[in-house]
């Protein structure tokens, strides 16, 4: 790719990820869901299994459940971005922009751009929930990785959620790509350690990427956030944006073939 | 057999049968809390006996099982709401009206369908729970009461999603009222005891009647057959269904009467 080819991708991509973000002002409807959801399973997990926190080692599971909250409002900027794309497939804007000379892979690069913003959105809420409930966040190098693995799994899940966009081309597809990103999350380290974990869960959750991913941030929420922890996350969120930015990469070359 | 009765359970029918015919009308309702069931079972099986407060059970999955099937019964209701509302969108509920049809058949079908599909719900749950290790200590009598106990809630949370439905003609807004029964339930003892939850969480728990609903189902399964808690779980039941099937019923006339 030469210089100009790469200077307009990032500012037609550019561009496009503002488009993205100043459609949570103008369509709040769509962006609120993704704000009081994290907001909600903060609260409700954290008073529900309240009693959990014994059983970990008389942790907070508050604490315990910031990572999951943070994790879960990342997944569902994801969802967001795609579908924001689907809508924009439906509307016909994404073949006004296919037929310009603006980059075709500016329409998979700005909503990953601005899933991985909005999900500094929904990680603050989540943070500054936690600390009217008395957990602060967790000095500067933590808070930073919480908001970094955030805004890796908010990219990873836009992978997921723009291939399935494009591929339905409809907004009708939205529960698929909350199912999955739902799955995928649940099935880890969600609401409880990998040791205190029994039978199916224990094994799903052993080769699940999120689990790795939780676990990092979970470690940097705790304060013992080490390499060990990191360098699994880091592996698991190369992998997770590997295989479906290859997914979102294969639809969008399909797209306006068919 | 009277013609009132003849329509009820032909509509009954119908609407159990519109049910089956689109997945994503029961799909959900038996997909999540069995999903639910599962994760929860997984996680938490082996922390119960570390955790103060929490009753003794034969295990996690024996505690789980009525939280599954009043999740189930939710869902299900919000969906059945649906498909009235999209009755009224889609003018099947004006053809009916402008048919001999009589009044109290178009609410009752629908009631007497949500308890049909609770009733399978609960037996469903109840099979899947048993098998993978769960007890009912109540034995048969427990289970039949919480099986009834299920078919019960069918009809105020059935009547609330006629109420809803005949009162925005929308299977949207039906449909937009989940989140709030989802919330309902987590900020209940659905999922976990009261016992071991604290602060202003467990005073809302406390006053959620899905509590004590739930948590007199959950008696028969692990405890023993307790008819002190199954009463106060059908006083709960009754005292919703006045509220909500009165109030669809006031919504019908209404409608009626605008027509």
């Amino acid at each position: 790719m030469s210089t100009s080819a790469l200077s307009r991708t990032v500012s037609v991509s550019g561009m496009l990820a503002w488009r993205s973000l100043i459609l949570v002002r103008r369509m709040p409807s769509v962006f609120i869901p993704s704000l009081v959801m994290p907001l909600f399973i903060l609260v409700a997990t954290s008073g529900a299994f309240h009693g959990i926190g014994a059983a970990i080692g008389d942790y907070s599971y508050l604490r315990f459940t910031i990572p999951f909250a943070t994790v879960m409002g990342a997944g569902f900027a994801g969802i967001n971005a795609g579908m924001t794309l689907a809508r924009d497939i439906e509307g016909g804007f994404v073949d006004r922009l296919t037929s310009s000379p603006a980059p075709r892979i500016s329409l998979v690069f700005g909503p990953l751009t601005a899933a991985a913003m909005r999900s500094v959105f929904t990680t603050t809420v989540v943070l500054v929930a936690g600390s009217i409930g008395g957990i602060y966040p967790p000095g500067v190098v933590g808070t930073i990785v919480v908001y970094l693995l955030a805004g890796g799994f908010a990219m990873a899940t836009a992978g997921w959620s723009m291939g399935v966009a494009l591929r339905a081309r409809t907004v009708q597809a939205a529960p698929l790509m909350q199912l999955v990103v739902f799955l995928l999350v649940f099935t880890s380290v969600a609401y409880a350690p990998r040791d205190l974990q029994t039978g199916w869960l224990r094994q799903v959750s052993n080769w699940n990427p999120v689990t790795r991913i939780l676990e990092a941030s979970r470690a940097a929420e705790f304060s013992n956030l080490s390499w060990s922890y990191l360098w699994p996350a880091i592996l698991s969120l190369a992998i997770l944006l590997g295989v479906l930015g290859a997914f979102t990469l294969h639809g969008l070359a399909r797209l306006g073939r068919e | 057999m009277r013609p009132a009765v003849h329509q009820t359970l032909a509509l009954a029918r119908r609407s159990i049968k519109d049910t089956f015919r689109f997945p994503q009308a029961w799909f959900p309702s038996y997909f999540f809390p069995l999903v639910l069931m599962a994760i929860f079972t997984a996680s938490f099986g082996r922390s119960i006996g570390h955790i103060p407060g929490f009753p003794k059970v034969d295990g996690f999955l024996s505690f789980a099982m009525t939280g599954a099937i009043v999740q189930g019964v939710l869902i299900s209701a919000v969906g059945a709401g649906g498909f009235f509302a999209g009755d009224i969108e889609h003018g099947f509920f004006d053809r009916l009206i402008s048919s001999p049809t009589s009044r109290s058949a178009i609410l009752v079908s629908r009631l007497v369908a949500s308890m049909v599909l609770a009733t399978m719900q609960a037996i469903f749950f109840m099979a899947v729970a048993l098998a993978f290790g769960a007890t009912i200590k109540g034995g048969v009598v427990g289970a039949l009461v919480v099986i009834a106990l299920a078919a019960c809630l069918a009809i105020p949370i059935g009547g609330l999603g006629v109420l809803l439905a005949l009162r925005t003609g929308s299977a949207e807004a039906v449909q937009g009222m989940f989140p709030l029964f989802f919330a309902l339930m987590f900020f209940s003892s659905t999922f976990f005891p009261r016992e071991t939850m604290t602060g202003w969480f467990r005073i809302v728990a406390d006053i959620n009647p899905i509590s004590h609903l739930v948590e007199g189902m959950r008696a028969q399964v692990i405890t023993g057959v307790d008819w002190q808690a199954a009463g106060v779980s059908l006083g709960i039941i009754a005292g919703l269904a006045v509220l909500t099937v009165g109030g669809s019923a006031l919504s019908l006339r209404r409608r009626l009467e605008g027509n």
